[in-house]
């Protein structure tokens, strides 16, 4: 209960701190239909000069397209804005101001996730459905339960294994404060934009099991088309699960490193 | 005198870079990867066979060439000016003895040097795996240069007259990401301006951001006849005026409202 | 005898940082084979302070005072020796001592930036778990304390240095901890602004019984604070004890203050062995003396000169502190 009351004031905080700045509304606007319209363009242009590629359609491919809007979203809401202010020049460890959130009386890896919220990124979260939406449509299939149900639980292991790397990188701050290294991760993520198995096998590899970016976006998308085995769906779970804990203690050792900018 | 104090100044943003240099790895293997999962695509969609006359390795060439030419053209240094008339610090830029666009040539300059000494062997390195097809002629190649330089002017001045609009908008900076999406859409990287839909394809021929990056990547990869090349150079040469006309425009014009506000 | 909240036994701490070559080759050379050196910030610290008291860590830069209060906060883990506030050991941060703990630092804020410090104070009710009734009644008395009413809805952006800091201390406080670790709170500020704040703490201090370790540059602070001080130098305590105590023990001189019957001086003053002239003109003398030799050297002074007046006093302990910062284990 503390919790939801936590998080609530967390959010109500960064409310205000947004709308302090009224101008960025429609920068952030503009950037989101940017988003929005060259992702889809970029899969019509492709499928404008091929049917299939790979066993990916057009609609199956707007469907990824949607997940990977969402899964940005999400991203965008609440993990991101968090794990983000403590990397860079002017990030709380390189500044030392990280020294309050390790003092407060809360799970620091909870603090830092949550303590943060965009709330402008809801509307990307809607704009990513309108495209999930539009993309089931085409598929012109109709969804069992069964696979409504994958889907969520492909989805829900996909958000795990992306806040797991994040976190993961995240900690990496700790040895190297300076470096922005969610912007390595920014670069492989980029290539969830599309299916994996339009990639060349050992990028393909590295996609699923090494950066697993891909299936972040891959397996729920392969749910909805109905060409997910359930092997793939348990795996993802498994490998989410297994990947959160590692990312915790990575995230813990970091910690017992970090000593404060001054002396 | 010019040259020795351009020199210095180019010497002084190396060692006060040196401090960020994974920074600047960062950026310069983030803005490698959309392209590089274009690259992968339409190779893998294009499979044993041609896509509008383009086979895989004719994909693989274009794309390289791209990653290249992008990188040489992109001018980081508008966002800068922007930040600087922006945050007040236009005064200690104007009391130098040079004028600012010395500091935005010479960081230009510095800037492709480190960009280009990472992403040279990562191109390189891709080329061995991925193994291109390009029929080299030397016609292609002395046309390539003057329109990669005039391309990359294009891009830069492009930029800085859009990032002078600081001068009058607090958030002219959106203008800049609004360049980045259209260059993306309409200068070859999302797909080759030739395999662009109907619409799109006029649209990209008519507008600059084709000659900013696709023009001579093209002209290398021997995309285009006589005909193509000598309109191409009609309409780079016209948009560069253009920019370069509204460069000096809003440079006097900003120049004189900043020193009647006063900053 | 309780138990006393603080203790420190044997305190060391080590940082191992970095060197950055200066030049273009040698930054490009550390790319690859960067160096280290170890520097001992804190060596063999040991003291206690008990609940309720004020006592300054004093030192000059760099003497390792910051890096003792991490160590008591929980920010750093020591190298070795014993710790414990209040039973607790600090590094393992558990949330009850963290709840009973509490950190201002001059120079980094806890404010959310762009938004009124109402709401940061909500937000951080909220994160140490405070009952809303409670919060209500400390957050008043302490806007009450501070005199900030007015502050509370203006974004923090817009406000001074000086009003920052009521809002960073009211933050602190508003949970009711017992310990209160101050580093450098008056840091920037102007004088009445620091007398204003010395004030408040001193205040609260008495009234709610909170135990205050402070580390300050001014020597001001320190002597409206701080009954007691723990002198730092190059990482080792060089004294323990009372303010006064201070300048008896580190300062082997007493200052003599003479004031002259003008009209009976013939110009010849005979200043007599060891002793050392600070001040002199024609109307007064200010002297220098050991201290084990000041009452014999004042009885020829009185017999020697015409003295209409003479004070005997400590030296300034801005003096006493300047004379160890830069003379002490050099």
């Amino acid at each position: 209960m503390r919790t939801f009351r936590l998080i609530g004031q967390f959010m109500r905080a960064s409310f205000q701190e947004e709308a302090a700045s009224r101008t960025n509304f429609f920068v952030n606007l503009l950037h989101s239909i940017l988003n929005l319209g060259t992702g889809v363009l970029g899969v019509v242009v492709l499928f404008g000069q091929i049917d299939e590629v790979q066993g990916w359609n057009l609609a199956s491919t707007l469907a990824l397209l949607g997940v990977y809007l969402i899964v940005s979203a999400l991203r965008g809401l609440f993990i991101g804005p968090g794990l983000d202010a403590l990397a860079g020049m002017d990030g709380k460890i390189w500044s030392g101001t990280f020294d309050f959130t390790i003092l407060r009386p809360l799970n620091t890896q909870f603090l830092v996730s949550v303590h943060k919220w965009r709330l402008f990124a809801i509307l990307d979260l809607g704009l990513g459905l309108g495209v999930l939406g539009a993309a089931v449509a085409r598929l012109g299939v109709s969804l069992s339960a069964g696979q409504v149900v994958a889907f969520l639980l492909a989805l829900f292991a996909g958000v795990l294994t992306l806040y797991a790397i994040l976190l993961a990188f995240a900690a990496l701050v700790f040895w190297s404060p300076g470096v922005l290294f969610t912007w390595v991760f920014d670069a492989f993520f980029q290539m969830a934009r599309y299916p994996v198995g339009m990639y060349p096998g050992w990028l393909r590899l590295v996609l699923t099991w090494v950066i697993p970016v891909g299936i972040i976006t891959t397996v729920p998308a392969q749910a909805l088309s109905g060409s997910l085995t359930p092997g793939m769906l348990f795996g993802g779970l498994g490998l989410a699960a297994l990947l959160v804990v590692g990312a915790s203690l990575l995230f813990r050792r970091g910690l017992r490193r970090y000593a404060s900018a001054s002396s | 005198m010019k040259t020795r104090a351009g020199w210095a100044l180019i010497r002084g943003l190396w060692l006060s870079w040196l401090q960020y240099r994974s920074f600047f790895f960062l950026l310069a293997f983030g803005w490698m990867i959309p392209p590089l999962i274009y690259l992968l695509v339409w190779s893998t969609a294009a499979g044993e066979g041609t896509i509008g006359g383009l086979s895989r390795g004719a994909f693989v060439a274009y794309y390289l060439v791209l990653i290249l030419v992008n990188q040489v053209t992109y001018s980081q240094t508008n966002w800068t000016v922007g930040d600087l008339i922006r945050y007040g610090q236009m005064n200690r830029v104007l009391l130098r003895p040079l004028p600012p666009v010395y500091d935005a040539l010479a960081s230009e300059f510095a800037g492709k040097v480190v960009f280009l000494a990472f992403d040279l062997p990562v191109v390189a390195l891709l080329a061995l795996i991925l193994r291109p097809e390009l029929e080299w002629t030397w016609a292609n190649g002395l046309a390539f240069l003057p329109a990669l330089v005039l391309a990359w002017g294009l891009r830069f001045l492009w930029g800085y007259w859009l990032a002078l609009l600081a001068f009058w908008a607090t958030r002219a900076d959106a203008l800049l990401a609004l360049q980045d999406a259209l260059v993306f859409l309409l200068a070859g990287q999302v797909a080759p301006v030739a395999l662009l839909p109907g619409f799109l394809q006029t649209l990209a021929k008519i507008l600059p951001f084709r000659y900013m990056v696709a023009f001579p990547v093209e002209i290398l990869t021997g995309q285009l006849d006589l005909a193509g090349m000598q309109t191409g150079f009609a309409f780079q040469a016209g948009w560069l005026s253009v920019a370069a006309g509204l460069y000096l425009l809003l440079w006097r014009a900003g120049l004189r409202r900043y020193t009647a506000v006063g900053g | 005898m309780p138990e006393p909240q603080i203790q420190i036994h044997n305190l060391t701490k080590t940082y191992r940082v970095p060197v950055r070559p200066e030049g273009l080759r040698a930054s490009l050379g550390s790319l690859f084979r960067p160096a280290y050196n170890d520097v001992e910030a804190v060596v063999d610290v040991s003291f206690d302070v008990a609940a309720g008291a004020r006592v300054g860590l004093i030192g000059p830069n760099g003497a390792g005072k910051t890096t003792t209060l991490k160590v008591l906060s929980g920010l750093l883990h020591p190298t070795s020796g014993q710790v414990r506030v209040a039973g607790f050991l600090p590094w393992e941060r558990q949330p009850e001592y963290l709840r009973r703990i509490s950190m201002v630092m001059g120079n980094k804020s806890q404010m959310l930036w762009d938004i009124p410090p109402l709401d940061s104070f909500r937000v951080l009710g909220e994160v140490y778990g405070v009952p809303p009734a409670r919060f209500r009644r400390t957050l008043d008395e302490l806007v009450a304390l501070l005199d900030m009413e007015e502050l509370l809805t203006k974004p923090v952006r817009n406000l001074s240095l000086g009003e920052r800091m009521k809002c960073e201390l009211t933050a602190s406080l508003l949970y009711r901890p017992q310990v209160l670790f101050l580093d450098e709170p008056t840091l920037g500020l102007d004088v009445s602004m620091q007398l204003r704040l010395r004030r408040f703490l001193k205040e609260y201090n008495q009234h709610s019984g909170v135990t205050v370790l402070l580390t300050s540059h001014y020597m001001a602070d320190v002597l409206a604070l701080c009954p007691r001080v723990v002198l730092i130098h190059r990482g080792r305590v060089l004294y323990d004890g009372e303010l006064n105590e201070l300048a008896r023990q580190l300062a082997p001189f007493k200052q003599l203050r003479l004031s002259l019957q003008v009209e009976k001086c013939n110009g010849a003053m005979p200043i007599p062995d060891g002793v050392e002239v600070i001040e002199q003109d024609r109307a007064s003398l200010t002297l220098r003396v050991p201290r084990a030799e000041a009452p014999a050297l004042t009885a020829r002074l009185l017999q020697t000169l015409p003295v209409a007046d003479l004070t005997i006093e400590d030296p300034p302990i801005e003096a006493v502190i300047d004379q160890i910062y830069s003379g002490a284990g050099a």
